[in-house]
C-alpha cells in the first residue's frame, strides 16, 4: 500500500515536472531574455541620444562664446583707443550690442591695471580697484583673448569674463557674460527628471550650476575630467554620463542621463509582463496540478478497479475448476456406486432364497443389504447434485414474482420452524417489479438460505427475510438469523464446495456452493456479512431487467 | 409383470452380467452385449423389446449405437444410461428417440419400473401398428 502510494505520488511529481517544464520555464525563460534585451536596446538609445545631446550643446555653447569674442574683437578692431578710454563711449556701445542681454557688464582697463570706463550694475563695488594682479587680466595680455572660469572676484558673485585685448597689448576690453543667459542653454540638455547638464573645469569647479542643485562632483565625473578625449562616455548601473571639452579644452561639458528616467515606460511594461508572466504561471501550475492530482487518481482508481476485476476473476475461475473437478470426481464414483448398489441388489434378490432355518442372522443380512442401498442412494443424491451443479445448461428463464416465491419457500419450512420454535418474519417491499429469471434454480436457493438461517438461529431463534428495490434496476433479498454468526475466518471460504461448519454428516458443504454458481448464472451476487447485532446477514441481489414490469 | 425382452449394452462386464442375472431373477427375459456391434448382431437376430444402452463406450458409443438401432428396429425401445451427467448427450439421445435418460447409480426398482414403461409403450406401438395392417388387411383381402 505504502509503495503504491509512492508510485501514484511519483506519478503526479513526474507530471508537474513536465508541465513545469513545457509550460512555465518557457515563458519565464521568454520572459527573462525580452526583460534583458529591451533594457540593453534602451540603454543603448539613451546613450546615443546623450552623446548627441552633448554634442549639439557644446556646439551651441562654443558658438556662443565664440560669437561673444568676435563681437569685442570687431569692436576693438572699429574704435580707436580713445574711444573706449571714453565712458560715455562705451555705455553708448554697451547699449548698442546688448539688446539680447547677454552681457552683464563692459568694462575697460588699460595695460596697468587701470580701468577707463564701467558699464554695469556693479559701478560702486568695482570703482578704484586695479586689476594688474587679477588673473584673467593678466592671462589676456599674455593670450590676446580670454575666457575666464567662473570666479567671484571684487563683486562678490559667480561670474566669467570675456576679454580682448587690442593688437598693441594698450588696453583691455572686457564683457561679463549673463550667467542665467549661459545657463539657459544646458536648460535644453536636461535629459529627463532626474537628468543633469553643467560645465566643469579642469579643476573639477562647476561653471554652471548644476540642474540637481548639486554642488560637489560624484566620483564618475570626476573620472570624466581625467579623460584626455575630446568627448567620452561612462555608463554606470544608475546613470549614463557624456562629456566633451568646449572652449578650448578649458570646459567639460557633463551630461548625466538617469536610466530608470528613461526607462519609465519599459518598466512600467516589464512590470506588466513579469505579472502577466507570474499569473500565467500560477495559473498554468495549479491547472497542472490539478490535471496531476486527477490523472494519477484516475490512474490509481484503474489499478484498484483492474485488481478487483482480477480478483474476482480469480474467484470465477476457482469455482470452474473446482465445477469441473467435483463434475469429474462425481462421474469416477458413480460407476463404482453403482456397482457397490447392484451387488447389494443381487445379495437382496438371492437371499430370500436361502433356507431361513440354516443362515442365522437373515434378519442381519437384510438390513445391511438395506442399509448398503440407502447408502449408495445416498452417495448417489450426492454426485448427481454435483453434476447437476456443473452442467452448462442455459437456465429456464420466466417472469417470476420473488415475494410469491419466499412465500412459497416459506411454507416448505414452516412445520420445521413451528416444531424448534423458530419465528421466521418477512419483510417483502410491495411493487416489486417481476423479473426475468428461473424460478426453481432461485428457490432452491432461498430453501439453502432459509436452511441454514434455522440451522444457525437454532431452538427458539429468529430468522428474517427481506426483500426491497435498490437503485431502480436490482432486487435485493437478505436472510438474517440471530445465531452466532460467521466466524470471520470462514467468511473467505463460506462459498468453497465441501465447506461446512455443521456436524459430520449433517451437512454436505455444496449448498453454499451450489447457491452461489446458481445466482451467478443468473446474474446477480451473493454476499455474506456479520450483523453489528449478532448474526449472519446473506444478500441476494438480482438484476431487474428492462422490461421488468411493476407486479 | 408382463414377460419382455431386454438387452443390456455395457462395456462393463461386472455390471453387465449382475444386471442380466438381476433381470432374469425378476422374470426378465435379458441378454448382454459387450459393446454396439455385438448389440446390432443380437437385435437382428433374437427378438428384444427394450435396450438398455451405457452412452460411454469405447469403438462405438451409444449415440452411434442408438442411432443405428433406430434404423434396424424402429419399433424397439431404448433407455439411456450414464454415469455421466452431460445433459447435451441426454438431450440428442432423447431427441433421437430413446425412451428415457437415466442417470448412475440406480436402483433396481427404479430401472424395472422404466424398463416396463418402455416395454409398455413399445407393446401399444406395435399394436397399433398391427391393428392398423389388420384393417388394412380386412378393407383389401386379397
Amino acid at each position: 500500500m505504502e509503495r503504491k502510494k509512492q508510485y501514484y505520488t511519483a506519478i503526479t511529481t513526474r507530471l508537474l515536472l513536465a508541465f513545469f517544464c513545457l509550460s512555465v520555464l518557457p515563458i519565464v525563460c521568454f520572459a527573462w531574455i525580452m526583460k534583458d534585451s529591451v533594457e540593453e536596446t534602451n540603454i543603448i538609445k539613451l546613450k546615443e541620444l546623450a552623446t548627441s545631446t552633448t554634442e549639439h550643446r557644446a556646439e551651441v555653447i562654443s558658438l556662443f562664446l565664440q560669437d561673444k569674442i568676435n563681437l569685442l574683437v570687431t569692436l576693438v578692431s572699429l574704435y580707436p583707443q580713445d574711444f573706449f578710454f571714453d565712458p560715455h563711449n562705451v555705455e553708448r556701445l554697451f547699449l548698442s550690442i546688448n539688446h539680447q542681454g547677454d552681457f552683464v557688464d563692459l568694462q575697460v582697463i588699460d595695460v596697468s591695471g587701470k580701468q577707463h570706463a564701467y558699464v554695469g550694475p556693479y559701478r560702486s563695488k568695482i570703482a578704484g580697484k586695479m586689476y594688474q594682479d587679477v588673473p584673467w587680466f593678466t592671462e589676456t595680455l599674455i593670450s590676446g583673448v580670454h575666457v575666464s572660469d567662473l570666479f567671484t572676484g571684487y563683486r562678490d558673485t559667480p561670474h566669467f569674463v570675456v576679454a580682448v585685448t587690442d593688437p598693441l597689448k594698450s588696453y583691455v576690453l572686457r564683457a561679463t557674460i549673463n550667467s542665467s543667459m549661459f545657463n539657459a542653454l544646458l536648460h535644453s540638455a536636461q535629459l529627463g527628471p532626474q537628468g543633469d547638464a553643467f560645465i566643469v573645469n579642469r579643476h573639477g569647479a562647476l561653471q554652471t550650476p548644476s540642474l540637481q542643485g548639486k554642488t560637489e562632483l560624484s566620483e564618475t565625473e570626476r573620472r570624466l575630467i581625467s579623460s584626455d578625449s575630446p568627448s567620452t562616455s561612462l555608463i554606470t548601473s544608475t546613470d549614463i554620463y557624456t562629456a566633451r571639452w568646449i572652449a578650448k579644452g578649458q570646459w567639460l561639458l557633463c551630461l548625466r542621463a538617469n536610466i530608470l528616467d528613461s526607462l519609465g515606460y519599459y518598466l512600467r511594461l516589464r512590470d506588466r509582463i513579469l505579472l502577466t508572466v507570474i499569473v500565467i504561471s500560477l495559473l498554468s501550475m495549479a491547472a497542472a496540478t490539478m490535471i496531476s492530482l486527477a490523472l494519477s487518481r484516475t490512474i490509481e482508481r484503474a489499478d484498484k478497479e483492474y485488481a478487483a476485476l482480477s480478483l474476482q476473476f480469480v474467484q470465477v475461475e476457482k469455482m470452474a475448476t473446482i465445477g469441473r473437478l467435483a463434475a469429474g470426481i462425481a462421474h469416477e464414483i458413480n460407476n463404482p456406486l453403482q456397482m457397490i448398489g447392484s451387488q447389494a441388489e443381487w445379495i437382496g434378490e438371492i437371499l430370500p432364497d436361502e433356507d431361513a432355518n440354516l443362515v442365522k442372522n437373515m434378519g442381519e443380512y437384510t438390513k445391511a443389504v438395506e442399509q448398503i442401498k440407502h447408502h449408495v442412494k445416498r452417495a448417489g443424491a450426492i454426485t448427481h447434485r454435483l453434476l447437476g451443479f456443473s452442467r452448462k445448461l442455459a437456465s429456464q428463464k420466466e417472469k417470476v414474482n420473488v415475494n410469491d416465491l419466499i412465500t412459497e419457500t416459506v411454507s416448505f419450512v414452516e412445520h420445521e420452524a413451528g416444531h424448534c420454535g423458530i419465528t421466521i418474519a418477512e419483510t417483502l417491499a410491495a411493487n416489486l417489479p417481476l423479473i426475468m429469471t428461473d424460478g426453481p434454480q432461485l428457490q432452491q436457493v432461498f430453501l439453502n438460505l432459509l436452511n441454514n438461517a434455522m440451522d444457525a438461529a437454532g431452538h427458539g431463534g429468529r430468522v428474517e427475510i427481506c426483500t426491497r428495490f435498490r437503485g431502480n434496476s436490482e432486487l435485493v433479498v437478505e436472510f438474517a438469523d440471530n445465531g452466532p454468526g460467521v466466524k470471520p475466518e470462514y467468511i473467505k471460504q463460506i462459498f468453497d464446495p465441501f465447506f461446512t461448519t455443521k456436524d459430520p454428516g449433517k451437512g454436505t458443504g455444496l449448498g453454499l456452493y451450489i447457491s452461489y454458481d446458481i445466482i451467478r448464472k443468473l446474474g446477480g451476487a451473493i454476499t455474506v456479512e456479520n450483523k453489528k447485532s449478532g448474526g449472519a446477514l446473506f444478500t441476494v441481489s438480482l438484476p431487474v431487467s428492462s422490461y421488468g414490469e411493476q407486479g | 409383470m408382463k414377460e419382455f425382452n431386454v438387452l443390456v449394452v455395457d462395456d462393463e462386464e461386472e455390471f453387465r452380467d449382475l444386471t442380466v442375472k438381476i433381470l432374469a431373477k425378476r422374470g426378465v427375459n435379458a441378454q448382454g452385449a459387450e459393446n454396439g456391434r455385438e448389440a446390432l448382431e443380437i437385435l437382428e437376430h433374437s427378438r428384444t423389446d427394450v435396450v438398455l444402452l451405457d452412452v460411454k463406450m469405447p469403438e462405438m458409443d451409444g449415440i452411434e449405437t442408438l442411432r443405428r438401432i433406430r434404423n434396424l428396429k424402429p419399433l424397439v425401445e431404448v433407455v439411456l444410461l450414464t454415469g455421466h451427467a452431460s445433459v447435451e448427450s441426454g438431450i440428442e439421445g432423447m431427441k433421437l428417440g430413446a425412451f428415457d435418460y437415466l442417470m448412475k447409480p440406480i436402483e433396481i426398482e427404479t430401472l424395472l419400473e422404466k424398463l416396463g414403461d418402455a416395454y409398455e409403450k413399445k407393446r401399444l406401438h406395435q399394436e397399433k401398428i398391427e391393428k392398423a395392417l389388420l384393417k388394412k388387411h380386412m378393407s383389401m383381402p386379397s
